[in-house]
């Protein structure tokens, strides 16, 4: 146990939580068949909005990570206005695009410090390890203060996911769900049956958009440092081949794939040269034989029948 | 008046080169309906094959680009076969080849920073930088070469599109492809062909933005990359002349937007064009109905 408690663990696990939600954001703007390129600028502005709140007015930290959330929205909703009507190709170089603007607007303006980046954001782990001891907590776990702070950093981020992950769940199996299978599987029947294409597809968008600012704050109070590097083309192609390689068609494909691709690179760090070749590689064997991912729509139903079955097995 | 003409011709200079890039993009998405976003990586290693035939090869320039443009054609051939084909067998998204050539250009772009490191090269002066005083502008002899070469790329490929047999079947191709098929062209044969042709126009367009900027480096091919696609959406998806008009537009644009002002806002001067374009004209500045962006 105490091993497991050892600071590099701790914040493995962090980044595991910070890349399933954003694995999640990829997926949800896939629910209706829009492919979303611009996930890293959204994360960006809320980390930037998230760190400058915290930093210079001191607002408390869950709500700058919400106001983080909102700001990459309003910004969605500005930029889906004209783009969502378009085509998937269009939207996805137009999402690109936009990535890339707010990146170079990153660099260029005051308040993010330019290519400098801000340094020294308050830290999640250590508020919230100073909310723990006010309460009395870290000595009746008997652990260090950056310990037991992180630790309950990494519990606050699992209990978020388990909620986001939760609450995408419910909205699949609701009537909006069903009209985003619908939108992803013809657009132009869904649009004959009364589904407003426009309109579920910029709330996939918008939940998309503010799910990816939420994480991109986490990110930043996780990190303590953001930069405009962070925010490149790079991470969203992280965030891509993590649903991809998962499954892109049921929601525990991010899930896996964001896991696994955080804890491989890890465990391989001596190949750390040849790690992007190899995620190249792996995209070009993915598509050409498993274009669904690891997790289909069928490996999951075969799975669950087999879950279902074994107890039965075992009486 | 001077440094009007002078920032247009260096406009031109670049918007010449972007153009050549964007018809690669543009060729690609006729015949296949897909964004080939390997076409970055490939007019990355375009440049340094240029440049090694350059320096190590001691060839001319010329040559070297011809070179390069071999080299990218069988580039284009590999990508064909490892990472379109494939997908063309079964039924799926249009997500899947957009993810494919993305690992494609992740790969090219890793093994370049593998092989010749991260440092920036430069080709050798062996062409003067010398400017000529034409009057109203000078010229160098690099802008010369690279936009007299891009000038006639563009006219032999509109040449050979629009008079020889096989650029019918190409149009054909694009304009649809299973009756292209049904009227007895191989399709799959002109696909490869138009992905190498592509490519071979990526690798000479590396060539010359390697001359003009006089900087090689792994990760150009992104960064130009991202330009072609600016292009390709202002000019229209698969729409070869909105591609080489988008090209001169967005070339002049960015020298205008140094010479007056914002430098360092240039990358973003091609994004910001394309989002303007988005809102007033989704379909492209210069498409025809059938091919634009309205579903």
């Amino acid at each position: 146990m105490e091993e497991l408690l050892n600071g590099y663990f701790l914040q493995v696990f962090v980044f595991i939580c910070i890349n399933i939600i954003l694995a999640l954001t990829i997926y949800m703007t896939l629910c209706t068949g829009l492919v979303s390129l611009g996930n890293a600028g959204f994360m960006s502005f809320g980390a930037y909005t998230s760190a400058i709140l915290a930093m210079k007015l001191d607002v408390p930290m869950p709500l700058s990570i919400l106001c983080g959330g909102i700001v990459a929205a309003a910004v969605a909703l500005i930029i889906g206005i004209p783009t969502i009507r378009l085509r998937g190709l269009y939207l996805a170089i137009a999402t690109l695009g936009f990535g890339e603007v707010v990146r170079v607007i990153a660099l260029n303006m005051k308040i993010t410090n330019g290519a400098l980046g801000l340094s020294g954001i308050p830290s999640m782990a250590s508020s919230l390890s100073d909310y723990a001891s006010d309460l009395g907590l870290i000595d009746a776990l008997g652990l260090d203060s950056q310990t037991a702070g992180q630790l309950l950093m990494c519990i606050a981020l699992l209990i978020l996911v388990v909620l986001i992950f939760f609450f995408w769940y419910k909205l699949e199996h609701s009537r909006v769900g069903r009209a985003f299978a619908a939108i992803k599987a013809d657009e132009y029947a869904a649009s004959l049956s009364g589904i407003n294409v426009v309109y579920y597809k910029m709330m996939a968008f918008l939940f998309s958009a503010f799910f990816a600012g939420v994480a991109g704050a986490l990110y930043a109070h996780a990190t303590y440092f953001i930069s405009p590097t962070d925010f490149t083309w790079h991470k969203v192609v992280d965030m891509l081949l993590y649903t991809v390689f998962g499954g892109s068609n049921v929601m525990w494909g991010p899930l896996l794939g964001a896991t696994v691709l955080t804890i491989v690179p890890e465990s391989l760090r001596a190949m750390s040269e040849y790690r992007d070749i190899i995620y190249g590689l792996m995209l070009v064997a993915l598509m050409g034989f498993r274009p669904d991912g690891i997790l289909s729509y069928d490996a999951v139903k075969y799975i669950a029948r087999r879950l279902k079955k074994s107890p039965k097995g075992g009486n | 008046m001077n440094v009007f003409s002078q920032q247009l011709i260096n406009g031109l200079t670049l918007g010449s080169a972007y153009a050549v890039i964007a018809i690669g993009y543009t060729l690609v998405f006729g015949v296949l309906n897909i964004v080939n976003m390997a076409h970055g990586g490939i007019f990355m290693v375009g440049a340094y094959i240029g440049l090694l035939l350059v320096t190590e090869a001691g060839m001319g320039i010329f040559p070297a680009l011809i070179g390069a443009m071999i080299g990218g054609a069988v580039l284009g051939y590999l990508l064909e076969l490892f990472a379109l084909r494939p997908l063309r067998r079964r039924k799926v998204t249009h997500l899947a080849p957009l993810i494919s050539t993305i690992g494609v250009s992740i790969f090219l772009e890793s093994v370049a920073l593998l092989v010749w490191g991260p440092q920036t090269r430069s080709f050798p002066s062996t062409i003067s930088s010398e400017l000529m005083d034409m009057g109203a502008f000078k010229i160098s002899g690099i802008q010369i070469v690279s936009l007299g070469t891009a000038v006639v790329l563009m006219v032999l490929l509109a040449l050979m599109l629009n008079k020889t047999k096989i650029g019918k079947a190409v149009r054909a191709t694009s304009e649809n492809i299973e009756t292209a098929g049904l009227l007895g062209i191989n399709t799959g044969l002109i696909i490869t062909f138009t992905v190498m042709l592509a490519s071979a126009l990526g690798a000479a367009a590396g060539v010359l933005i390697g001359l003009s900027f006089n900087a090689i480096e792994p990760t150009m091919g992104t960064a130009m990359g991202f330009k072609g696609l600016a292009v390709l959406i202002m000019g229209g998806l698969g729409n070869v002349e909105g591609a080489m008009a988008g090209g001169f537009i967005l070339g002049i644009a960015e020298v205008f937007s140094v010479a007056y002002g914002a430098s360092t806002y240039r990358d973003a001067v091609a994004f910001g064009l394309i989002i303007l374009i988005l809102f007033l004209r989704p379909e492209g500045l210069f498409s025809k109905a059938g091919k634009g962006g309205r579903p």
